[in-house]
C-alpha cells in the first residue's frame, strides 16, 4: 500500500519535473513572439470586441509581443470564446490539429469556462470538453486589461495571482 | 477615459503601462463578489444561490462555493444581499488551474440548531 503510494508520489514528482521543464522550454521557445488565433465557438461576440481592443493603441499588445494571426497554421496560441456549439467541435479540433506544436489553448469568458450555458444538446457548455485548456480567462466579458493578463499567464511571464485569492472580505 | 484626455492628449502618448505599472482605469471594470464570512448566514446563502444567474454560487458541505470562471460580475447578489456582499476589486484572474477559480467561504453555523 504504502509502496504503491510512494512510486504514486515518485511518478507524479517525475510529471511536475518534467512540466516544468516543459514550461521553460515553451517559454524559450515563444520568447517575444506569440501569434494568436481566436476561435469563436458561439458567443455572443463581447468578448470578440474585448479581444479586438487589444490592437488598440490604449493597450496596444504588440508591445508585449503578442500578435494576431489569420491562420491557424501560423499561431502558436489559441483564444477560444463561446460555450463550444456541438455544430463548431468539429472545426474547433480540426483548428487546434492544424496548429503547429507547441501551442497553447486559453478558454476565455464565462461562456467558455462553464458558467453561461449548462451542457445540452446544442452546446457543451465549456470549451475544455473539447479541446485542452492550458490557461482560464474569467468575465464576462473580461476586460482588455485582464485578456493581457491571461496572455502574460500562457507565457509565464506574470504568474497567476487568484489561487492566493480567497474572495472573503473578513476582518477587514 | 477622462483622465486619458488629460494627461495622455498632453504628453502624447495613449498606451498603458500595465503590466509594468498600474492601470488606474482598471478600478472603473466590473469586478466578481467578495463575502464576508462573518456575515454569511444560512438563509443568506440560499438567497445568493438563488439570485446568481450563472451558477457561480452554490451551496455544498455547509459552504458557499463560488466559482470565479463561472461569474459574469453582473451585481445581482451584491443587490440581494448588500450585508454579506463586496466588490473584490480584482481583476487578474487568469490561472492556468480551474481549480484555483473555485472558492469555498464558510456559512456561519444556523443558531436555530
Amino acid at each position: 500500500m504504502t509502496a504503491s503510494d510512494a512510486t504514486q508520489a515518485g511518478a507524479a514528482d517525475e510529471i511536475a519535473a518534467s512540466a516544468t521543464a516543459l514550461n521553460r522550454r515553451v517559454a524559450a521557445l515563444f520568447g517575444r513572439s506569440l501569434h494568436i488565433r481566436t476561435l469563436d465557438t458561439g458567443s455572443c461576440a463581447a468578448c470578440e470586441q474585448e479581444i479586438r481592443l487589444l490592437a488598440a493603441p490604449h493597450y496596444d499588445l504588440q508591445r508585449l509581443g503578442f500578435f494576431f494571426t489569420p491562420a491557424p497554421r501560423h499561431a502558436d496560441l489559441l483564444l477560444v470564446t463561446g460555450p463550444m456549439l456541438r455544430a463548431f467541435a468539429l472545426a474547433a479540433r480540426k483548428t487546434y490539429q492544424a496548429m503547429p506544436e507547441p501551442k497553447l489553448v486559453v478558454a476565455t469568458g464565462a461562456c467558455a469556462l462553464g458558467g453561461v450555458y449548462q451542457p445540452d444538446a446544442f452546446s457543451y457548455g465549456s470549451v475544455d470538453q473539447v479541446l485542452p485548456v492550458d490557461v482560464w480567462i474569467p468575465g464576462c466579458p473580461p476586460s482588455p486589461l485582464a485578456l493581457l493578463h491571461g496572455l502574460m499567464v500562457a507565457v509565464d511571464r506574470l504568474a497567476a495571482g487568484v489561487g492566493s485569492m480567497s474572495f472573503s472580505a473578513g476582518g477587514e | 477615459m477622462p483622465q486619458w484626455f488629460l494627461t495622455g492628449l498632453r504628453r502624447g502618448v495613449v498606451t498603458t503601462h500595465y503590466p509594468a505599472r498600474r492601470e488606474p482605469a482598471a478600478d472603473d471594470l466590473p469586478t466578481p463578489p467578495a463575502f464576508r464570512p462573518e456575515q454569511l448566514s444560512q438563509d443568506r446563502a440560499l438567497r445568493l444561490a438563488e439570485v446568481c444567474p450563472s451558477a457561480a454560487l452554490a451551496i455544498a458541505d455547509g459552504d458557499l462555493v463560488f466559482d470565479v470562471g463561472k461569474c459574469t460580475a453582473c451585481g445581482r447578489c451584491r443587490q440581494a444581499v448588500p450585508e454579506a456582499v463586496t466588490a473584490s476589486g480584482g481583476f487578474e484572474l487568469a490561472t492556468g488551474r480551474r481549480q484555483d477559480l473555485v472558492k469555498r467561504i464558510p456559512i456561519l453555523a444556523s443558531t436555530a440548531r
